[in-house]
């Protein structure tokens, strides 16, 4: 066990001692009280979908000092097979500085990439409509603090028709993980902020065990008209060496053990879900008959299944161990095929993608491990399933060092049962930085 | 490498082609008196808000425009809106994929306000086709006679009048103003796509609601249309 994995180790263990810490305030506190990110086929249902060949792969990356022009950057990768440039960088927009760049999301028309930095709450805006192999930025948010009343740490921008929903991580009071939503119209005004149910107000939740108030994906399902929300850790983490977080036993209590059902039109939430072990990314089913979900828990290793059962309740369960727990393989990004048959399970610390089979969503079934790299964060697969692409970087100050510090993107075949490699680009020898999470372009969508 | 795009909200809208049918199949018949309730489309497996329980803020200003009714006449958007609450609908009817579905949903609205004089009363619905060339005002009657006059509803429902555009400029100003996304065919006979979006417009001619294909639950938009009547008049309109 290496000096990271050990790390981990601890901060898990010490996740459990924050769990049980938190859990007793909410019940002192309440009483018996009531009540996303990467790929096409996690895009909000409320866009247009690629559904054949993707043209560009638009990767959202952190600068690193000393690296190139050292900022942030929307990198674009030309992905049309037969092209000269084929797996290959074609163009770069830097916005000057480094925001801790992480995620991001397009607009329901396409025609923007809102990406954010975590570490400046500024919120750069890319046309990547004008021309689609050269995306521009168009126009930054920089009062996101202000304008939202406090809050910190923009990460997903999730499409609505003509908004945007940005989930926060943080907030300016005390840097901790309670945080809130936030709504933008596409043209960049803010519109409004609905924070987080916490055990002193759950806001007409009920309240399953914890309400932490945490916050990192969300991901509406239109048809029942819920909205799942899930939890990281707030800026004083964050942004915190991982060696030293992990040493200080009250950071570790401050990372997110719940998913929160909403309401989805109303924006009220409905039930707090006790879902320990900072769930992340959730995806919802596809099928117009699926009504489940899924998330990871990137410090407990375990698969989550938020499903209605048949009685239209709302529930939440750990269906399936990532890896052995134990070993803390740290279970980040997730993408369900548009078929909701496979489940691809990136682990950062062993560098891994595992592929479950998911027909039977209450046991998914492991049907490939394969090793990427040395570390490996965020997977984005096609809509027709056939193509895969993986990145690397998790935040600057929690990925590895040295030799293991891989910064990639490498871009994939899947037939079903197999992964074949078909370009890789390192970002550390093309002085790009560190590579974050993907969207797709393709130039047809501007054209009749 | 042409990629192949699908220009609809994800596979919503295969469910929503079943449950706008069934809708439109259900009849629709509500008793005197209480208010409206579009019976659940079998694609919207939830019940709606209750009115005025949330928010809806403003998204941006309803803009003005000159359009051309049914009859030929010169109209604007501003006087057709007036003093009520409008819903605004975008298409073109050589449209076979998703257009029928944002004029169903006006027709599920335009049946509600037929038995619901109140809210009729307050109540504006204006269908706008973006395709001037083939959508000439005697073409949109057809559409009027085809969606708002069968069914013996007659002068009982909302305003709905059917418009399109006197000239491409005009249009483009329109469709800039409400972030209608619609590409242009080098074709002039071919299909125009489009994202489809139904626009809810407040009193004061803000927007206030945007519904792609996803939202188009006629009880949902009533329930907004009664969570904006609940709200006080403000005193200035903001234009």
């Amino acid at each position: 066990m290496d000096a990271f994995t050990r790390s981990l180790a601890l901060m898990r263990r010490g996740m459990g001692r924050g769990r049980g810490l938190a859990l007793s305030v909410a019940l002192l506190l309440t009483g018996a009280t009531a009540p996303v990110w990467a790929d096409e086929t996690c895009m909000s249902p409320f866009m247009p979908k690629i559904t054949g060949q993707e043209d560009y792969v638009y990767v959202w990356t952190l600068g690193v000092d000393g690296m190139g022009d050292g900022s942030d950057k929307l990198v674009t990768v030309d992905v049309r097979p037969g092209s000269a440039t084929y797996g290959q960088v074609i163009a770069s927009a830097s916005v000057g500085g480094r925001n801790e760049a992480h995620h991001g999301g397009l607009t329901d028309d396409r025609r923007y990439f809102w990406t954010s930095g975590l570490d400046t709450s500024r919120i750069f805006i890319f046309d990547v409509h004008t021309d689609p192999a050269h995306p521009k930025l168009d126009r930054t948010i920089d009062d996101f603090v202000q304008a939202t009343g406090g809050v910190v740490g923009p990460h997903g921008a999730y499409a609505l028709p003509g908004r945007m929903l940005m989930s926060g991580l943080s907030n300016a009071k005390d840097e901790g993980g309670r945080t809130a939503l936030v709504e933008y119209t596409n043209d960049g005004r803010f519109l409004a902020t609905h924070w987080m149910p916490t055990a002193e107000d759950p806001r007409g939740a009920t309240v399953e065990g914890v309400a932490d108030g945490y916050g990192y994906d969300q991901r509406v399902l239109p048809r029942k008209n819920v909205m799942l929300t899930s939890s990281f850790t707030g800026k004083a983490n964050y942004m915190r060496d991982l060696g030293e977080v992990i040493k200080d036993p009250e950071a570790m209590k401050r990372f997110g053990q719940t998913v929160v059902l909403w309401d989805f039109h109303a924006r009220q939430p409905k039930k707090v879900f006790n879902v320990p072990g900072a769930p992340l990314e959730i995806r919802w089913a596809w099928g117009p008959e699926h009504n489940h979900a899924f998330t990871t828990t990137a410090l407990t290793s375990k698969i989550w299944l938020i499903y209605e059962d048949k009685d239209g309740e709302w529930k939440a369960k750990a269906v399936a161990d990532i890896g052995n727990p134990s070993d803390i393989p740290l279970p980040v990004d997730i993408s369900l095929s548009a078929d909701d048959a496979t489940l691809f399970v990136d682990t950062f610390m062993d560098g891994k993608v595992r592929v479950y089979d998911v027909r039977d969503p209450h046991s998914p079934k492991l049907i490939l491990e394969k090793s990427i790299g040395r570390q490996v964060n965020m997977v984005s697969q096609s809509w027709d399933g056939k193509r895969v692409y993986f990145t690397t970087s998790l935040l600057a100050n929690w990925d590895k060092k040295g030799a293991d510090n891989d910064q990639f993107i490498k871009g994939y075949d899947w037939n079903g049962t197999e992964l074949t490699e078909r370009f890789a680009i390192d970002f550390t020898e093309k002085k790009l930085g560190r590579p974050h999470i993907m969207r797709f372009g393709a130039a047809s969508l501007y054209t009749n | 490498m042409r990629s192949s795009v699908m220009l609809l909200a994800g596979l919503a809208w295969l469910t929503l082609a079943l449950t706008v049918a069934a809708a439109a199949d259900s009849g629709h018949s509500h008793g005197g008196g209480a208010p409206v309730a579009p019976p659940r489309p079998s694609g919207f497996d939830y019940d709606p808000p209750k009115p005025g329980t949330y928010q809806l803020p403003p998204l941006a200003v309803a803009a003005d425009g000159v359009a051309l009714d049914e009859t030929g006449a010169v109209r604007h958007l501003s006087e057709l809106m007036g003093d009520g609450i409008t819903v605004l609908s975008f298409i073109y009817t050589r449209c076979g994929d998703i257009c029928p579905f944002g004029t169903q949903l006006m027709r599920d609205l335009h049946e509600a306000t037929a038995e619901d004089p109140e809210l009729a009363a307050g109540l504006r619905l204006i269908t706008m086709s973006f395709d001037p060339d083939h959508d000439t005002p005697e073409v949109m009657a057809e559409e009027a006679k085809a969606f708002r006059d069968d069914g013996g509803r007659g002068e009982k429902g909302a305003d709905w009048p059917f418009l399109t555009a006197r000239d491409k400029g005009e249009l483009g100003e329109i469709l800039t103003a409400y972030d209608q996304r619609v590409l242009t065919s080098v074709n002039p006979d071919g299909p125009l796509a489009h994202q489809l979006r139904v626009y809810l417009i407040d009193r004061e001619h803000r927007i206030r609601n945007i519904y792609s294909l996803d939202f188009l639950d006629p009880r949902l938009v009533l329930a907004d249309i009664r969570t904006l009547r609940m709200e006080p008049r403000r005193q200035a309109a903001v234009r």
